[in-house]
């Protein structure tokens, strides 16, 4: 599928950049060819390094003057194959676009360039009585201008919502070069919300370059619960329940038994091992109100047969209960030596049926199959381990991803919460979208990038275009 | 009852009835190149550029099915002609609410309120209409249905249309049916208000609000007299002269949770030496935030709106006094969103008002200032009313003219620059 790139067009983008902003040798290459979806590899041809917008639109000018396709990136932290280079081209990595430019707490905003690490914000912010508030559980690594491409969710969205509701303004390159500033720290600018339509375009509208982000006053106090249950029906009723109460706690994961069995025996944090499900569960906000909550989640929890409702009594505990969740797929590896995580969404009152239909369809395939999410927006991660040595497991693991995949659009949901379509889930766009949907999104795309040389063959699947052929799952995950 | 304003050029209605007419009828008018005016409550005609178009009107007050309402996934699923008030109404069986706090809620339909993008004092703690609308269907220019998310809180598969056709004003397809997020219905709610008697005074309230160990649903700062026979707002401390206000916040949540706030917030205004503050009185609140949610509808020669820094908000109302100083104001001061209802047009006129007074105040604080309403129609010209900064219209236009190609949806009424007629 590669097109020859000019040499020309290399030596022009080193004389603009300077040759170590420039990286051509098939070995350096190699660091580029995949995110975290790791299936499907393609190289890019040439990888640049901008440090200015001004860089940004002179790299897409040459890629248009030399009719090459080119891509943004990040820190690759994606899960979908989003910045995955179908076709090569060039690669446009904004990881030295990494300033803060500023923080001003009077009118609650910051401007970020796009290669600032998610968690270096929140670092920044430390004792202003602020954060920025989504957290995907990569946030160590992944940038601001990554999540604003696949509009990033994490364990807090429940509350506080995900990226777009976050994101105030844009300045980003087009396709054709030109510099854009939309929106800003004022809020309600005349005309389209074209911020809200780049913000998990993953990178087919155009290059973002400077952020302005909301900042989120931090929350009084913290409750945080874990409640053990003898049936992941019994938990998954919890979670109605408590929502059902009018309760929105700032988080709502589940752990299931396969899932806890790894991570007592990668961390022994004393989880009983005999439980069926477990309910990792915060509440935040004002200390006058939380006892009250965390003591109507405790009611409601036992009443749906809970066996036993622990507090985190302190900050400790607290950090404790949340370093089980976010490292549990590091425990993953004592299960097995591979593993695949789906990204499927369902109305959280369907999570039993589609639990339920998790376990029957891995028992068919002879799969098995743990469960950590955040239940409390419906969004699964079911993981399925494999030994990828084994290709018969590893075509058992891609039939049940799609199994899965089809029950939760089934339950009426989606097939991807946070992840994003990128290559991986390009084929399931036409089950959840009609032929017009999709039309009419392509005249979206082609009014930004009426080419189709800003990140061609992501999210939207082309009219006659061979569609890569899944042949092995992916290994990795993180949420 | 949607009232049509008698020179809105609508030879024709059409009053829809089910969603699939709508396809229908834009299919056809798309053939015979006819306009298309989508009219739901017709409570924001005025907004926008005057339609000059002669052109058919779509009453979508008929399409008010509530589709689905899964209450413990905290969704709903109705049709776009639903009234707000009959929308709150189903939501408030199952205690739960969509807190967008909008004028004229027995008229003013959803599908309006989102192509309008109308928000109210409750934006700065709960959201605008952008964070609750998670899946839309709609009609293109060409009668093409199409929708974008879903029903599920959350989901990023395709492009989000939601955001797109928020404040679209109707120009890049009609809106069908949506999909919504909620949020459950506070156990109380309680204003406290104080009278402050300089705008720095207000400012330094405001940047206080900032460090609040409170946490308001609104913070609103309001002026004029409009306000003044309105119980609940202290008259210690307030003259009715310009650079006067009140400020009043909207505290929301569990009762012991009001409490405190209001005992908070009384102690750290008491700490900024605010001693005339008082919590209204249950009665004294509900009229009052009725009032607020009305303001800008309310009869005016000319109602404005300022978006600015929060920090820019007393010097926009402070311009607005400027220009007419019996005007009556309302910030939603935590978001910087100023509403002016002017007493009188502007003796200047309108276009050299904005442009050489208010427009550069908002400007300078990256801002923008839009007309709301000007019943007398003059000076109805882009600069006027989408003036005031510098968003790329050429872009916009771009995706305008893809979605209708033949410009026949609410035609030359938003910013577009160039569009096909």
């Amino acid at each position: 599928m590669h097109v020859a790139l000019p040499a020309q067009l290399i030596g022009r983008l080193q004389k603009t950049l300077g040759a170590n902003r420039v990286l051509t040798a098939g070995s350096d290459l190699m660091a580029y060819e995949c995110d975290g979806f790791t299936i499907e590899k393609n190289s890019p041809d040439v990888v640049v390094f901008p440090d200015t917008t001004e860089h940004v639109t002179q790299i897409v000018s040459l890629c248009n003057e030399y009719d090459v396709p080119f891509i943004p990136r990040g820190a690759g932290t994606s899960l979908a194959g989003g910045c995955l280079p179908v076709g090569g081209g060039v690669m446009i990595v904004l990881t030295r676009m990494k300033e803060i430019l500023e923080i001003n707490l009077r009118d609650r905003y910051a401007i970020v360039q796009p290669g600032v690490v998610n968690v270096w914000l929140t670092q920044a912010l430390k004792g202003s009585g602020y954060h920025y508030a989504p957290d995907p559980s990569s946030q160590g690594a992944c940038t601001i201008g990554g999540n604003v491409a696949t509009n990033s969710g994490g364990p807090h969205t429940l509350k506080y919502g995900v990226t777009v509701n976050h994101v105030l303004g844009l300045e980003a390159v087009l396709a054709d070069g030109q510099i854009v500033r939309l929106g800003g720290p004022a809020e309600d600018a005349p005309g389209l919300d074209l911020v809200g339509a780049i913000v998990g375009s993953e990178g087919t509208l155009a290059i973002v370059t400077r952020v302005w982000v909301r900042i989120t006053r931090n929350p009084q106090g913290y409750r945080t619960m874990l409640g053990i249950f003898e049936s992941v029906e019994d938990a998954t009723n919890a979670i109605s329940e408590i929502i059902g109460a009018g309760i929105v706690p700032a988080a709502l994961e589940m752990m299931d038994q396969g899932i806890l069995v790894a991570v007592e025996e990668a961390f022994g944090f004393g989880f009983p091992l005999d439980a069926q499900a477990v309910l990792l569960i915060e509440v935040d906000g004002l200390e006058a109100g939380l006892d009250h909550q965390r003591d109507q989640i405790d009611r409601l929890c036992k009443e749906c047969g809970a066996r036993e409702v622990r507090r985190a009594e302190t900050d400790r505990e607290r950090q404790q209960l949340w370093k089980a969740r976010k490292q549990a797929f590091g425990a993953i590896g004592r299960l097995s030596p591979s593993y695949c995580t789906q990204d499927g969404v369902v109305p959280r009152t369907k999570l039993p049926q589609i639990l339920q239909r998790i376990t029957e369809i891995s028992q068919r395939y002879e799969l098995k199959v743990v469960n950590v999410f955040h239940a409390g927006d419906g969004n699964l991660h079911p993981i399925l381990l494999f030994d990828e040595r084994d290709q018969h497991q590893v075509e058992r693991v891609l039939k049940a991803s799609g199994e899965i995949l089809e029950e939760c659009l089934a339950c009426g949901g989606s097939v991807t919460g946070e992840h994003g379509i990128g290559v991986e889930k390009i084929h399931f766009m036409k089950r959840m979208f009609s032929e017009d949907d999709l039309a009419v999104m392509g005249r979206l795309r082609d009014s930004f990038n009426p080419h189709n040389k800003l990140s061609p063959d992501k999210m939207l699947p082309t009219a006659g275009a061979c569609g890569m052929e899944q042949t092995h799952p992916g290994r990795r995950a993180a949420m | 009852m949607t009232v049509i304003p008698e020179d809105f050029p609508v030879a024709e209605t059409i009053e829809i009835q089910e969603t699939a007419e709508v396809a229908a009828v834009i299919s056809g008018a798309s053939q015979r190149d006819q306009v298309i005016y989508p009219i739901g409550g017709g409570t924001a005609l005025d907004w926008g550029l005057p339609a000059t178009r002669p052109g058919t009107g779509l009453l979508l007050g008929g399409l008010q099915r509530v589709i689905d309402y899964p209450a413990r996934d905290m969704t709903i699923t109705v049709e776009a002609g639903i009234t707000m008030q009959a929308l709150a109404a189903e939501l408030a069986t199952e205690g739960q609410q969509l807190p967008l706090d909008v004028p004229q809620a027995d008229r003013a339909t959803l599908g309006g309120v989102v192509a309008t993008n109308t928000n109210g004092p409750r934006r700065f703690g709960l959201g605008t209409v952008r964070d609750y609308v998670i899946g839309i269907h709609a009609v293109d220019g060409q009668g093409t249905p199409f929708q974008g998310g879903g029903r599920v809180v959350k989901n990023v598969a395709g492009y989000d249309f939601c955001k797109l056709l928020t404040g679209s004003m109707g120009t890049l397809g009609v809106i069908t049916q949506l999909t919504l997020k909620l949020k459950p219905i506070p156990e109380q709610r309680t204003l406290v208000a104080c009278a402050v008697d300089r705008w720095q005074t207000a400012e330094t309230l405001l940047n206080g609000l900032v460090q609040s160990q409170t946490t308001p649903a609104a913070v609103e700062l309001l002026s004029g007299s409009a306000w003044f026979s309105l119980a609940g707002l202290p008259t210690e401390g307030y003259a009715p002269r310009p650079g006067n206000s009140w400020l009043l916040v909207a505290l929301e949540g569990t009762q012991p949770e009001v409490r405190w706030m209001v005992d908070q917030i009384l102690k750290e205004w008491r700490g900024m030496s605010i001693t005339a503050a008082a919590e209204c009185t249950e009665e004294q609140a509900a009229a009052l935030w009725s009032a607020l949610v009305e303001f800008p509808a309310g009869e005016s020669p000319l109602v404005l709106k300022a978006s600015v820094l929060p920090s820019a908000t007393t010097r926009m109302m402070a311009a607005f006094q400027e220009v007419d100083a019996d005007c009556s104001l309302q910030a939603h001061a935590g978001n910087g969103t100023v509403i002016a209802r002017f007493s009188a047009f502007p003796s200047d006129g309108l276009s050299r008002t904005l442009v050489t007074q208010l427009q550069p105040v908002a400007i300078a604080s990256q801002g923008n200032i839009t007309i709301l309403s000007n019943p007398g129609k003059s000076e109805m010209t882009p600069q006027c009313v989408w003036g005031g900064n510098t968003a790329p219209f050429d872009l916009m236009s771009a995706v305008k003219q893809k979605f209708d190609p033949q410009n026949l949806l609410n035609p030359d009424r938003f910013v577009y620059r160039s569009t096909a007629s």
